[in-house]
């Protein structure tokens, strides 16, 4: 049966099943017994079974197919859409206000745009059931509880045929096999951004270039992200570990203490707009980068900067054998939506190849579009020559050094934050 | 007269005890809205349960269903873990910057209330001018002053010493943040204070052969007391809560204070959101002693001075 798993309490004796705790110790063992679905466990409140809500986890090696729900049911073909507003709720500066204005031409409504400046801000107002959107952006790792949780709904692709744009590498993804309740809006490299006439390139061109976080010549311009998932993972894959859910206690420890090293050695400053801001004032020379943020770098130069200074690697395309995380964000429509006609026409308008360039010339984060000539991007000037180094590839998603963040279960998500918080806490 | 005024008033309501407290209800009820209800909110978001899916806090609002572990892992970070090196670090940036705003902020107020003859209005307009900008913008202000290309460090290489990482995690910056930042809310009720003080006190103690720096230790400084410990309450309530701060002028592990540990809970690893919750409320009630101590001396000052 379907069951929301927040109502974790008996509705007869009010009283809750299992403590915080004892859930985090459940949720632990089982998903560590299970290598792709964690099960989680929730009291059936009208005859006392238990009822269990599974996030369906995929991995590349393992893909997996979100499961569909009755109670969770798919619009029909053919409906007419409605009269609008269609509400958004998006990161910041997420979306091209010119995009937006041409959706709200094209679909003949009115767009309503809510922002958010992390996932777990939106998270936490989503499941509060407080706020009421049809179209929403979750990263790829978000979708699987997503739909467990029954926050989004699945999709009709009678009314997505643009989805045949996707790089055939995310049209059918691992996490959402399909694009059941998911269709794809940007892909990004997690590397290292760094100006020219602050850091030597050849200290970032090594054979681990992670190793320049740790080369104290750039003491005091060095920041990382304010992002215990990326940085922790960077520091794994700078030791070989990889952002594996598997990773132990140990591993994940030697990874905080290296972190830790780094506030002595380096006067370390962690930041979430160090790379496409921090860089251009010039508060960083070098920093960790999302390579769409290294993309929109330049426009965040000073009116007397040479933006031309900015450099990019992802270290999988480096010199040695390490490994670099590589992601996609996605888009899909949610549950609780008004107007899921006109949601679905905009997943459809995002992924026409025309917007999806706009909106990437304001947003700097790449649409995986067939059609979008790699090369061409530079020749087009969305992306400057010296930054040619932060376009994704289609093939980066097969590369082998090429790592894609897998959703954690409760267990290995609690390890990286205490982890975390010791690195927060430190010098 | 006043007094007669006031006593007309009160006679002519005097039958009618509702009209005083049917005045104060709007104000009251609104002050319980905006304390008490968002109060229990977060005592529930402590005391409330994991969503197990989405590992997001969920509140729990019956008080029977309460569960206090998220306190017992504040508490016991506070004495002995992580958190323990926060909160000392926290206490010790907030005593040195209202000290140093005691330091700093006192001669002006003294200066402005007792010596200033002519544009007193002017002045007056000075003091109040930092509240007409954003404590945000100030602070980016100086990240901008202290970047390093920024007027110090040009200021600084000027005069023959090298260029400084100021903001790459020093206390001292954050400290001076502080007090750059809360100054003006610590002199204001200072110069209030000095400035209704009776003159009369100050030219009897004159009188009666006190000299100057007598007078200002014996008289007025005793006398401005109250007005020291109101600005010193008043900058040291959000200077315990600030993180932003420390977040614009450094972004180091080494200078974080309980306000980004508790942002950090709440939105960044907001699995830890129930922690966030209770270190809020043990952070409150940290102050509440603060606040107990000012309202105790009040009640003592007021009590002497009837007598």
């Amino acid at each position: 049966m379907a069951f929301h798993p927040r109502e974790n309490w008996d509705p007869r004796t009010r009283r809750r099943l299992y403590s915080r705790r004892e859930f985090l110790w459940r949720a632990g063992a089982v998903g560590a017994s299970l290598p792709v679905m964690s099960a989680l466990l929730a009291a059936c409140g009208d005859g006392g079974e238990d009822a269990v809500a599974e996030v369906v986890i995929g991995t590349p090696s393992n893909p997996a197919t979100q499961p569909l729900s009755d109670s969770n049911p798919m619009i029909e073909s053919g409906m007419a859409a409605e009269a609008g507003p269609l509400k958004i709720y998006n990161w910041a500066d997420y979306l091209n206000p010119d995009t937006i204005e041409e959706a709200k031409a094209a679909l003949g409504v009115d767009i309503e745009l809510t922002t958010y400046f992390n996932e777990e801000e939106a998270l936490q107002k989503l499941i509060s059931g407080e706020v009421n959107f049809d179209v929403w952006f979750p990263v790829a790792s978000t979708v699987g509880k997503s739909v467990a949780g029954q926050l989004i709904q699945p999709i009709n692709h009678d009314y997505i045929p643009n989805l045949a744009n996707v790089w055939p590498q995310l049209a059918d993804p691992f996490y959402d096999k399909g694009s059941q309740y998911s269709v794809p809006y940007t892909v990004y490299q997690t590397g290292i951004a760094w100006r020219e006439d602050m850091v030597d390139s050849a200290d970032v061109d090594i054979d681990n270039p992670y190793d320049v976080f740790w080369n104290p010549k750039y003491k005091g311009i060095t920041g990382l992200y304010d992002d215990f998932r990326e940085t922790l993972h960077m520091v794994m894959h700078r030791q070989g570990v990889g952002n594996t859910p598997d990773a132990t206690q140990a591993q994940v420890d030697a990874a905080a203490d290296a972190l830790l090293e780094l506030v002595d050695l380096m006067d370390i400053r962690y930041s979430i707009d160090g790379a496409y801001a921090g860089i251009p004032e010039g508060k960083y020379g070098l920093h960790m980068s999302w390579s769409g943020d290294i993309v929109a770098a330049p426009y965040y130069f000073p009116e007397d900067g040479d933006p031309s200074v900015t450099r990019y690697l992802w270290p999988a395309h480096g010199k040695g054998t390490v490994r670099a995380n590589i992601a996609n964000d996605t888009i899909a429509v949610l549950k609780g939506a008004e107007s899921p006609v006109l949601a679905h026409q905009f997943l459809n308008f995002m992924l026409d190849e025309t917007n999806a360039v706009n909106n990437f010339g304001w947003v700097g984060y790449q649409p995986p579009q067939n059609g979008l000539d790699v090369d061409s991007l530079v020749a087009d000037e969305w992306v400057p020559e010296y930054l040619s180094s932060a376009i994704v590839l289609p093939e980066d998603f097969d590369n082998d050094r090429g790592e894609v963040p897998i959703q954690l279960n409760a267990e290995q998500e609690k390890m990286l934050l205490d982890a975390w918080a010791r690195v927060q806490a430190g010098g | 007269m006043p007094t007669n005024v006031q006593a007309a008033e009160t006679q002519a309501v005097g039958q009618r005890a509702w009209v005083w407290p049917a005045f104060a209800a709007p104000g009251l009820i609104w002050l319980a809205l905006l304390f008490l209800v968002p109060f229990y909110a977060v005592i529930a978001v402590a005391m409330g349960d994991l969503d197990p899916i989405f590992l997001k806090p969920v509140p729990e609002w019956n008080p029977l269903q309460w569960d206090p572990s998220s306190f017992g892992r504040v508490l016991a970070g506070i004495f002995g873990g992580q958190l323990g090196r926060i909160a000392a670090r926290t206490i010790v940036y907030v005593a040195v910057a209202s000290l140093l705003c005691v330091i700093i902020g006192y001669p002006v107020a003294y200066f402005v209330a007792r010596r200033v003859q002519k544009h007193k209005g002017l002045w007056l307009t000075g003091l109040l001018a930092p509240f007409w900008i954003n404590y945000l913008m100030r602070m980016l202000a100086w990240v901008n002053l202290l970047g390093p290309d920024g007027w110090v460090n040009r200021f600084v290489e000027a005069i023959g010493f090298a260029p400084q990482d100021w903001l790459g995690g020093r206390h001292e910056v954050v400290i001076l943040g502080l007090v750059y930042g809360y100054l003006p809310f610590f002199i204001l009720p200072l110069y209030a204070s000095l400035d209704r003080m009776d003159k009369q006190v100050l030219e009897a103690a004159r009188d009666l052969g006190a000299s100057p720096v007598q007078s200002f230790l014996r008289v007025t400084l005793p006398m401005s007391k109250q007005g020291i410990l109101a600005g010193v309450v008043l900058i040291m309530l959000p200077m315990f809560g600030d993180y932003y701060t420390p977040n614009l002028l450094s972004g180091s592990p080494r200078t974080r204070m309980i306000g980004n540990q508790i942002d950090q809970f709440i939105n960044q690893t907001s699995s830890q959101g129930g922690d966030g919750a209770a270190l809020t409320i043990v952070l409150m009630v940290a102050i509440a002693v603060l606040m107990l101590y000012y309202l105790l001396n009040i009640q003592k000052v007021t009590k002497e001075a009837r007598e």
